[in-house]
């Protein structure tokens, strides 16, 4: 099955000069432009996979109001804690969703918060820890009535 | 019913765990993958089929069947590509619950689009042939010969050379313990070579719905289940401001009387009949909002000015129609209308759900089983391994049971305030008919232009009107730009619903002006209208050019080999050309749908100027590949019923910001004595990609009548429906 | 405690040195800056686009919120209940959206 966004492509006179893109000049982000904001935040350094748990629901209805958590694994210490936590879509029209500031103070570095999800996609959270090091955990959603337009919309 | 896979949840985690320890150490598991076993213990080849001793091929749908016959049409192409004995074929639903757990490994579980068949036949086919390459494996292995000396036909596997046969329930154990094949090595049959696909075999849920064995969700009973019947603000976005339950809460049965949300009073009763008695004798003071103003009145208004307005998303260009337009010798143009409508499911909606903090279950008729699945998700706030949705065969669902599971949301709400008690919610059909997911309402200005010579030099299609991704999905509509593509379903520039002729100067354009009703997607969304508003303008065309109808399409038809010819199969077989019989008159349409090329003729009588009788209808489709002839007969004649039926019956009105019609005294469906047989011509062309069947077709019938009456009456009916004109039909 | 346009959850006695959970809501439509009118028109961005938590005037959690973040901003974060005092809320955003709520803690 061809993906929409190459399907989108294809059609060719769709994506041309009919109203494809927003006033912004972006149709929606997409997987380079979410590594690009990766980059813009942790800089070069290199991000391992691990320590973190993103939660959200598997299975998106109304993608206008989804819970989703983070709990990194760290003793929280002065001496080795999270010092912040980014979240990022591939698929909605920015990438970048949240990112929060923790420290020793918090105690557990657990954070909840409720996002819009604009399509199926893939979501990750990266961790920014005192020692310096990126940590990154992703989970991938499916919005119901999206996945049955995927095809190609008309 | 179709049974539901209890799928052994300890064999599964069991077998998990192993194979991640197993791998984790470094060793080799001898046998393979473990296997994955249905809760009577019979083994699953792979996802798709499940074989048991004696035979009988468990395959599973991930669809909904909802009378649409899909259910047996995805298990005539699995068991094509397994070579098994048909006889012994069932259906089981796996469970969204399941699919989650098996990171989706039946793929996408919903059911509209016209979608069922052509998006999933590559995939089932090849579970099927994968299934089948991995018996004939298991037997070769215990023969010790090659794969390749062995065939399979009839759930027997036989090694040709020696002729030593065994069947599959014999070898399924062992075919279940074999990786799969890479799926680079599955080839699927031709079509051409089809011996269960392709043929109009007997639907495997027919018998079980004639006999009323089928339980449907609104028949379910659960031990210790209590019934609900459910008020939600009749005016859209309007809430609930207060409710006197103490006047109700002592009569006969009644449990409990909760809101549902901010806009909904439910009645928990013993019996369905008390829930709703004592609803009725709820007071109730709703807060009802601005919207409370609107009528449709005032939405024709609102839509009446999109047809001039400056500003509209376009959905087709070519050249430059509005200058064709003003210099064209001779101009046609006219203004349609297009109603707001109810998909009136025979069975109301429904949905039973079971809350407890540990596990929520809802058993519910859905188009979906992952929507209502996400819906339990959002509204229970557990997660996704302490919820489950169990599938229940529909009682008619036309698009009004997929994209929306409000019924879902508000049966889990209701069964959160009583914990551990089943509650089965059912909505009474006035509040079935009021709180749908409406056909949108439209308007449609069509100006055509002439040069001397009657060709047609200019088109300019103005619609105006509500979008319905708009309201359901605005991602989609926001990533466009604002516009929703969908709107211009049948006559957009390219894809599965591209416009079927070739006009020069070509603009086809859409105002969006969205009231507050909710909208959603009825059978054949927007090619409902967008195919009266065409056809019966291209009449309008050919009429103002002298010309005949069918000769005036054919000219500009030239570029639209498929189009042209599911239209000229109709108009041979009406006897387009030669004379009708005496009194009686014909009109034909013709539009690309869903992937389909699909056509209709009509030929109808009118008797005392208004009594309309259908007298024959004539469907061609080419939907590429025909899995089940028979099915798709019988889809495009209950197609035409539908679409019919809205033509000359159905319309609902807005008063006081709520809708008017209520139930069936005033939304009328056509009965059978009113339907003439439909001869219906399946023409498949083939090609690369498959076209759909539950929709095309509906769209087309009712343009060949509205045409086939101009022609009895002299009179263009540009509005529907026909009751409003003082038609009837006989 | 509860104005018209917030809303925050704190355990009023927590025990010293427990990690206590913190709830933080406002009221807020969020808009994304990708809406789009009828007619076509960009409806313009209006969000909040920083929330801070203050512990007796220290900074114990801040976030930077983008247009992905739902309608009426709910954020839940943790803190460890060190003394009794005031913890701060605050919003700010588009439009020069400021919104400040407290709480007040004492740790037993």
């Amino acid at each position: 099955m061809t993906s929409r966004r190459n399907f989108l492509i294809a059609a060719g006179g769709l994506a041309g000069g009919m109203g494809l893109t927003s006033a912004s000049g972006r149709a929606h982000a997409t997987p380079e432009e979410m590594q690009e904001a990766v980059r813009k935040v942790i800089g070069t350094s290199r991000v391992r996979s691990g320590r973190v748990k993103l939660d959200l629901p598997p299975l998106i209805d109304n993608g206008n109001s989804v819970s989703l958590s983070v709990a990194v694994e760290s003793p929280m210490t002065p001496a080795d804690h999270v010092k912040a936590i980014h979240v990022f879509t591939e698929k909605n029209p920015l990438p970048n969703v949240v990112s929060v500031y923790l420290g020793p103070r918090a105690g557990r570095a657990n954070i909840a918060t409720r996002v819009r999800i604009a399509d199926t996609q893939t979501v990750t959270a990266i961790a920014e820890m005192s020692d310096g090091t990126f940590w990154s955990g992703s989970m991938s959603v499916v919005v119901t009535l999206s996945a049955c337009l995927e095809d190609g919309l008309i | 019913m179709t049974a539901m896979p209890k799928i052994s949840r300890r064999s599964f985690i069991v077998s998990s765990a192993a194979a991640a320890g197993g791998l984790a150490l470094g060793l080799r598991l001898p046998f393979g993958p473990e296997v994955v076993r249905a809760q009577d213990g019979s083994p699953e080849i792979n996802a798709w089929v499940v074989i048991r001793p004696d035979d009988t091929v468990v395959v599973r749908v991930a669809r909904s069947e909802m009378g649409q016959g899909t259910i047996t049409g995805l298990a005539q192409l699995v068991a094509e590509e397994l070579e098994c004995n048909w006889s012994k074929v069932t259906t089981e639903y796996p469970t969204p619950g399941q699919n989650v757990a098996r990171k989706r490994v039946w793929g996408d579980f919903s059911t509209g689009g016209s979608r069922g068949i052509r998006t999933s036949h590559e995939y089932v086919r090849q579970g099927g042939a994968a299934a089948r390459m991995m018996l004939v494996q298991a037997a070769a292995d215990q023969w010790k010969v090659s794969a390749s000396e062995c065939s399979a036909a009839n759930s027997i596997i036989t090694h040709q050379p020696t002729g030593r046969t065994v069947s599959y329930g014999r070898v399924a154990e062992a075919a279940a313990k074999l990786t799969a094949p890479d799926p680079k090595s599955i080839k699927l049959k031709d079509p051409k070579d089809w011996k269960i696909a392709g043929k109009p075999i007997k639907r495997l849920d027919t018998v079980d719905k004639v006999t009323g064995k089928q339980v449907y969700g609104f028949d379910l009973k659960l031990p210790g289940m209590l019934n609900a019947a459910i008020k939600e603000c009749p005016v859209f976005g309007g809430k609930v401001k207060s409710f006197d339950a103490a006047k109700v809460s002592s009569m006969k049965g009644v449990r409990r009387v909760v809101p549902v949300g901010d806009t909904a009073v439910a009645v928990v009763a013993d019996t369905w009949w008390q829930a709703k008695t004592a609803l009725d004798a709820l007071p109730i003071v709703w807060d009802e909002g601005p919207n409370a103003k609107v009528s449709s009145a005032s939405i024709a208004e609102m839509l009446k000015a999109g047809l001039d307005a400056e500003q509209a998303f376009v959905g087709n260009r070519n050249g430059d129609a509005k200058a064709a337009l003003a210099g064209a010798a001779k101009k046609v143009e006219a203004v349609y209308s297009y109603p707001y409508q109810n998909h009136v499911c025979m069975e109301p909606m429904n949905a039973t759900a079971r809350y407890t903090p540990d596990k929520c279950e809802v058993w519910v008729p859905t188009q979906d089983g992952e929507a209502s699945f996400a819906a339990l998700l959002s509204v229970s706030g557990l997660p996704a391994d302490k919820c489950e949705v169990y599938k229940i065969n529909l009682g008619g669902g036309f698009g009004r049971r997929g994209a929306f599971q409000d019924y879902v949301t508000q049966a889990v709400l209701i069964a959160k305030q009583m914990p551990g008690t089943p509650v089965k919610l059912l909505w009474s059909r006035e509040e079935d008919m009021r709180q749908g997911r409406f056909h949108p309402v439209m308007q449609c200005k069509l100006t055509g232009g002439f040069d001397a010579s009657n060709n047609l030099t200019g088109l300019h299609m103005r619609l105006s009107g509500q979008s319905i991704l708009a309201s359901v999905r605005p991602a989609i509509v926001e990533k466009d730009g604002g516009r929703d593509a969908l709107s211009f379903q049948g006559v957009f520039e390219s894809g599965e619903h591209s416009f079927g002729y070739t006009v020069p100067n070509l603009l086809i354009d859409h105002a969006m002006r969205n009231p507050h009703v909710p909208p959603g997607f009825w059978r054949g969304v927007n090619i409902n209208q967008n195919a009266v508003f065409i056809e019966c303008f291209m009449d309008e065309l050919a009429h103002a050019a002298g010309q005949d109808p069918l000769e005036f399409r054919r000219k500009i038809m030239a570029g639209h080999p498929r189009n042209l010819g599911v239209l000229n199969a109709v108009a041979e077989r009406i006897g387009w050309g030669k004379p009708a019989p005496q009194g009686r008159f014909r009109g034909l349409a013709q539009m690309k749908a869903f992937n389909s090329f699909v056509a209709a003729a009509a030929e109808i009588s009118v008797e005392g100027g208004n009594k309309v009788k259908v007298h024959r209808l004539v469907g061609a489709t080419d939907c590429g590949y025909a899995v089940n002839p028979a099915q798709i007969d019988r889809q495009v004649a209950g197609s035409f019923v539908y679409g019919l039926s809205a033509l000359f019956m159905q319309e609902c009105t807005v008063k006081g910001g709520r809708i008017v019609e209520e139930n069936f005294n005033t939304y009328n469906s056509m009965r059978i004595a009113q339907m003439p047989k439909v001869e219906s011509i399946i023409m498949p062309t083939g090609g690369a990609i498959w076209g759909g069947i539950g929709e095309p077709t509906i769209c087309v019938a009712a343009p060949a009548v509205l045409n086939a009456l101009f022609q009895a009456t002299g009179k263009r009916i540009r509005s529907v429906p026909l009751k409003n004109h003082g038609f009837q039909l006989v | 405690m509860a104005s018209a346009s917030a809303v925050v959850n704190v355990p009023a006695n927590p025990k010293r040195g427990e990690i206590i959970e913190i709830k933080a809501l406002v009221r807020h439509a969020m808009e994304t800056g990708f809406r789009r009118t009828q007619l076509g028109a960009v409806i313009p961005r209006d969000i909040i686009r920083q929330f801070v938590c203050l512990y007796n005037g220290v900074e114990v959690f801040r976030a930077e919120l983008h247009p992905a973040i739902a309608a009426n901003p709910l954020l839940t974060f943790t803190t460890v209940a060190s003394e009794s005092g005031t913890i701060e809320f605050r919003w700010t955003g588009d439009k020069g959206f400021s919104v400040i709520e407290s709480a007040r803690i004492t740790v037993v």
